[in-house]
């Protein structure tokens, strides 16, 4: 029997939510950040979507967000013209980079000892983190404002979309390497190191390239322009949103609409990719980030999977490994006697 | 009662918001370890226990409570076999193994008033 899939949304913010990324697998799990219009950007546990701090100190739209691999550092990109890096543990900010014009985008390396910030003044900035009052390297060369900067192939290059370029550049010689044009505004870039693919959304395409070649490697189109699009870690699926609301799922391989989904109230401005691939979560001008399952059914985070003859005969086993609130706490002592699974109706907001 | 064509992928919860109060960041968080560690006091331990202790106490006032919720409600059981009925709820006696409903709606009537042994029943829900 066919299930439908339900979708946690996380509600929290009060404005259009336009950024979101995950950190790495770490030994407490994955978180996922989400950059927001209303200055505020949050902290989430990535399975479960619930909410574990606000950063609190811009005072402008914050239009990017990233977590370092381990998530032990955060960092945000903001129309405050400051670009700023937090301690994702203690939500305590550690540094403010000045800029002179609106951040968009900000990434951390490996090794979370640099970042790299690009935005309207058409700069790309590189900021030693263990040396913040150095000034940073900058590169200059995009004739627009900086949509997205990212570092790639093991931080030796970088590369930066604006609104008709996608150029690669050399870490080490700070020049330009190749570049890419295109006739229609690119909407977003996600790189995926193992395989070293670029996926660009531009108009109603979404293209994969080499991350190391800028060379094209294929593209489909999606029925409506897209925002967002985000390559599963295995390379099985992609999914992607944009101005209809829907997230439409592709088989990579094929290039097959395996599924649509309607939830959102507003455009899709982001969609991810967890990095197990179990879950995608997107971000929409609706205000809500919205978590899906990968394979609808399974048991996963807050997802329960019911066979259909079974009714509920199981005992419910919440998926928490941490309990450190009251609330955790009474959550798994009640998981040992509880005995009762509920369905929640799709639109049901948390 | 209806099976309907596709049934949606049922959740323990709904993700937690933000509480509204503070920015977060739990001190005893979850990911602690990653602080400077503070070294572990003796009581930890026996504070431990009687933490468990104040949240099974917790649980136990929350569900005596949500019984009295549902007096006179309209409650929905789940019971063995895919078994399905509806009846207004009137009390439950001590040891929760009986509930006392009336207008109990089965497969093969209305029952006036009727006692629903708890061991028959899987879950029940209603709308407060």
């Amino acid at each position: 029997m066919a299930m439908r899939q339900t979708p946690l949304t996380c509600s929290g913010h009060t404005r259009p939510v336009v950024d979101l990324a995950f950190s790495g697998i770490t030994p407490y799990g994955y978180f996922l950040i989400s950059a927001c219009k209303d200055g505020k950007p949050m902290l989430r546990q990535g399975d479960t979507g619930d909410w574990i701090g606000t950063f609190l100190g811009h005072k402008g739209a914050v239009w990017g967000a990233t977590l370092n691999k381990d998530a032990t550092k955060a960092a945000t990109a903001a129309a405050d013209f400051t670009a700023k890096v937090w301690d994702a543990v203690s939500g305590d900010e550690l540094m403010t980079l000045a800029h002179k014009h609106i951040v968009k985008t900000v990434d951390f390396t490996q090794d979370s000892n640099y970042l790299l910030t690009g935005g309207q003044d058409k700069l790309l900035r590189i900021y030693d983190l263990n040396k913040p009052e150095a000034d940073p390297k900058e590169i200059s060369g995009h004739t627009s404002g900086i949509k997205k900067a990212l570092w790639c192939s093991e931080d030796k290059q970088i590369l930066s979309a604006d609104d008709k370029t996608v150029r690669l550049w050399d870490h080490a010689t700070m020049t330009e390497v190749k570049s890419l044009n295109f006739n229609m505004s690119v909407s977003s870039m996600e790189y995926i190191p193992e395989g070293e693919i670029l996926v660009i959304t531009y108009g109603r395409s979404i293209a994969f390239h080499s991350a190391v070649s800028l060379d094209p490697i294929k593209s489909f189109e999606a029925p409506a322009t897209i925002n967002s699009a985000s390559l599963h870690p295995e390379k099985e699926f992609l999914v992607a949103g944009g101005e209809d609301f829907k997230l439409y799922k592709y088989d990579y391989n094929s290039g097959e609409e395996l599924e649509s989904y309607k939830g959102h109230f507003g455009p899709i401005h982001c969609v991810r990719f967890s990095p197990d691939g179990e879950l995608y979560a997107s971000g929409s001008e609706d205000g809500t980030l919205r978590l899906w399952q990968t394979v609808v059914g399974k048991t996963y985070g807050l997802w329960k999977c019911v066979l259909p003859e079974e009714d509920s005969g199981e005992l419910a086993k919440p998926k928490i490994s941490f309990p450190e609130t009251a609330e955790e706490e009474l959550e798994e002592i009640a998981s040992e006697n509880s005995d009762s699974i509920y369905s929640s109706t799709p639109e049901v907001k948390a | 009662m209806q099976t309907p064509l596709t049934t949606t992928v049922p959740v323990l919860r709904l993700p937690r918001g933000p509480d509204g109060l503070s920015r977060g960041f739990a001190p005893d968080g979850r990911r602690a370890p990653l602080k400077p560690v503070v070294p572990e006091i003796p009581e930890s331990k026996e504070s431990r226990e009687s933490q468990e202790q104040r949240a099974r106490a917790t649980l136990r006032e929350r569900y005596l409570r949500s019984l009295l919720a549902m007096v006179g409600r309209q409650v929905s059981f789940t019971l063995h076999e895919g078994v399905h009925v509806t009846a207004h709820f009137g009390a439950t006696d001590l040891d929760v193994a009986n509930f006392y409903v009336s207008q109990l709606q089965t497969p093969i009537g209305v029952q006036a008033e009727a006692l629903l042994r708890c061991s028959d029943i899987i879950s029940y829900t209603f709308k407060p």
